[in-house]
């Protein structure tokens, strides 16, 4: 193990001796006008618009509408997970200690997004909205529910509203997992969510 | 080989080629698309190069203050020089939990350092997961693209790869099926690995975390199974502030593929509780290249992919033919930092069209580039006695007019009478599958004169 630590170290001090060498001189970092990025569109059809883009579906809802709504999309899922109060399907009881392996055949996850993102249709998902961080990922179908006086117009005002954030894990989700790696065909469903639905409240 | 003997045998296939040009430009084109929605696209890449080029001056210190908010957040970091040292920490950190089977999302650095024959060596599983990687992987072959890494497979040949690998069933190559079926051998993989190993796309210094781009979703899986995440990153992938993802998460995948961001954009800033997580910050010849004023900005690089879709010499001659980690114009003008002499081909490998530079999201000068490595490779390498001396004979030529105009007119008579196969043989490579244009009685010179006359 000794020499492995003074390998590693060795290789910190080279590789920063070396850029001390090589760097040019100091360039500043540029003041970025977010104004250039200004654009008068109605934030919330932006959004839908690019949720559909992405191959999302979303849908505006009154809260106690959801269980029923779910109901209705998802009449076949039998395994749920949910993490939210927002809704009452979740048939599996588990915490943020629940190990991930034991999701892996679950039908639908249902959690609560942070922000949405109207130019890309992208959701902001932390560890705090998930509890198990596999959770978005190895479902059949997954739901976000999310405010929508929680959307903002591009990815730099984004990361302002999540600057205060606890940071362990947290995710920007647009549309459901696809993939385009055989012959550029589209295929919606490869290794995360085969379909995303997002519900507006 | 050579670029051009490589490209040759791409070539082969006319259909298949032809194919491979339009797929690509068709992505360029979903690129153009998806900039142009963009209020201040063209001031959104000038941050992005701004940025990278602060980055540069200021290296040593970001990455210094990364290393400490990593650390801060639990996460061990490491430090190789090379290749091989990258590949024994990876190893040591895998010996340590006893680690078998390991899943990898895509990382171009590992396929630089030649990770997986490395720990294959060693008996140790490692699964390609993102689809396009497991499938050259199944056929033992090399991406031919950084973001389509199986570009160049024509569906039925992947159907042919799994019914061999996976066990399925003849499908005419039927992408629904196909993808299916593939995630239901990755889901196992996932859920059976020890180890994930996954690449960087950007490590903002003020946090010290790491932000993961996928559409599949391969690295999240893999990640959030395994006890032990390994993420893997070039000296150049920090950016000051995570506030700049804002200027490059909005740039890569418009630039890469025309979407508007990528499926997940994951934020990875401390292990999972009972988890570790370790980050790999590599040079290999990075800290060279910052030396060389004329190359430095290519370190610029997000590796979206633009310059390939939309290269002329790379949508026909195919990824393979440039025979390096990266290829395309971006790996034209990494590859001779590397190894001069094996990539001296490569900054030829183009026409100098200047189209790479013109969609690059972090405005490198890529085919200046080229051009600037040309002269110093003209200057290092032999040339072939063929070209060295036609380029002696133009350059008398074309420094005395009187001469030039004899030859111009020499040349235009000849090319109308000579007999056929004068003109095309194998000293003609513009003569080569296809014939030269109409030559016409007077040059542009003397055209002109007398259009001006006229009018």
């Amino acid at each position: 193990m000794n020499g492995t630590k003074k390998e590693i170290k060795m290789g910190r001090e080279a590789i920063l001796q070396s850029i001390k060498k090589n760097k040019p001189e100091a360039l500043p970092m540029p003041i970025i006008d977010e104004s250039a990025f200004y654009e008068d569109i109605d934030l919330l059809n932006a959004f839908k618009s690019n949720i559909a883009l992405v191959g999302g579906t979303i849908k505006e809802i009154d809260v106690a509408q959801i269980d029923n709504e779910l109901k209705t999309i998802y009449p076949k899922a039998n395994h749920i997970v949910s993490a939210t109060s927002k809704s009452t399907l979740g048939t599996i009881p588990f915490s943020k200690e629940t190990d991930p392996h034991l999701f892996k055949d679950i039908d639908l996850a249902i959690v609560e997004g942070e922000i949405g993102v109207s130019e890309n249709g992208a959701v902001w998902v932390s560890n705090t909205n998930s509890l198990v961080r596999a959770l978005p990922f190895i479902t059949n179908d997954l739901v976000i529910i999310l405010n929508k006086s929680k959307i903002c117009i591009h990815m730099l005002h984004a990361y302002d509203l999540i600057k205060d954030r606890d940071r362990d894990f947290g995710v920007f989700i647009s549309g459901p997992s696809k993939t385009a790696d055989i012959e550029q065909c589209l295929v919606v469903g490869a290794h995360g969510a085969m379909s995303l639905t997002v519900l507006l409240i | 080989m050579n670029h051009a003997k490589k490209a040759e045998i791409f070539n082969k296939d006319e259909a298949k080629v032809n194919w491979h040009d339009k797929a690509l430009w068709y992505v360029r084109e979903k690129r153009d698309n998806s900039a142009h929605k963009v209020q201040g696209w063209e001031y959104l890449r000038e941050l992005g190069s701004a940025i990278k080029a602060n980055v540069l001056s200021n290296l040593d210190e970001y990455l210094i203050q990364f290393e400490t908010n990593a650390q801060k957040n639990g996460i061990k970091v490491h430090w190789a020089s090379n290749a091989e040292e990258h590949n024994n920490i990876i190893n040591s950190i895998l010996e340590k939990h006893n680690a078998k089977k390991v899943v990898k999302s895509k990382s171009m650095l590992t396929e630089e350092c030649h990770l997986n024959p490395f720990l294959e060596k060693k008996g140790i599983e490692v699964i390609d997961t993102d689809l396009g990687e497991r499938i050259v992987q199944l056929a033992k072959e090399p991406p031919s693209h950084i973001v389509l890494p199986a570009i160049h497979k024509k569906k039925e040949e992947v159907d042919v790869l799994f019914q061999e690998h996976l066990g399925t069933k003849p499908s005419q190559g039927n992408p629904e099926y196909l993808v299916s079926e593939a995630r239901k051998h990755l889901r196992n993989k996932f859920l059976n690995a020890d180890v994930a190993i996954t690449g960087v796309n950007f490590a903002p210094a003020d946090t010290g975390g790491v932000v993961v781009c996928t559409n599949e979703g391969n690295a999240d899986m893999g990640v959030h199974l395994a006890k032990v995440h390994i993420a893997c990153m070039g000296i150049e992938k920090i950016i000051p502030k995570e506030k700049h993802l804002g200027v490059f998460l909005r740039l890569l995948a418009r630039s890469a593929t025309g979407q508007p961001i990528t499926t997940y954009s994951s934020h990875f800033n401390k292990p999972d509780e009972g988890k570790e997580m370790h980050i790999v910050i590599v040079d290999n010849g990075r800290t060279e290249q910052l030396g060389r004023e004329d190359f430095r900005a290519s370190l610029h690089c997000i590796r979206c992919g633009a310059c390939m879709n939309t290269c002329p010499i790379y949508r026909r001659s195919g990824g393979h033919s440039y025979d390096y980690a990266i290829p395309g114009p971006i790996g034209s003008i990494l590859s001779p930092g590397k190894d001069l002499k094996k990539h001296s081909s490569l900054p030829f490998a183009s026409t100098l069209c200047g189209s790479c530079s013109n969609v690059c999201p972090v405005k490198i000068n890529i085919h200046e580039q080229l051009y600037k490595w040309r002269q110093v490779i003209v200057k290092e390498q032999k040339q072939p006695i063929v070209k060295k001396s036609v380029l002696k004979i133009a350059g008398v030529v074309l420094s005395k007019p009187k001469l030039y105009g004899f030859a111009g007119k020499s040349a235009r008579f000849v090319l109308k009478h000579a007999p056929r196969f004068m003109i095309y043989n194998k000293l003609n490579a513009w003569g080569k599958a296809r014939d030269l244009p109409e030559v016409k009685n007077e040059n542009f010179d003397e055209w002109y004169k007398k259009r001006n006359k006229n009018g």
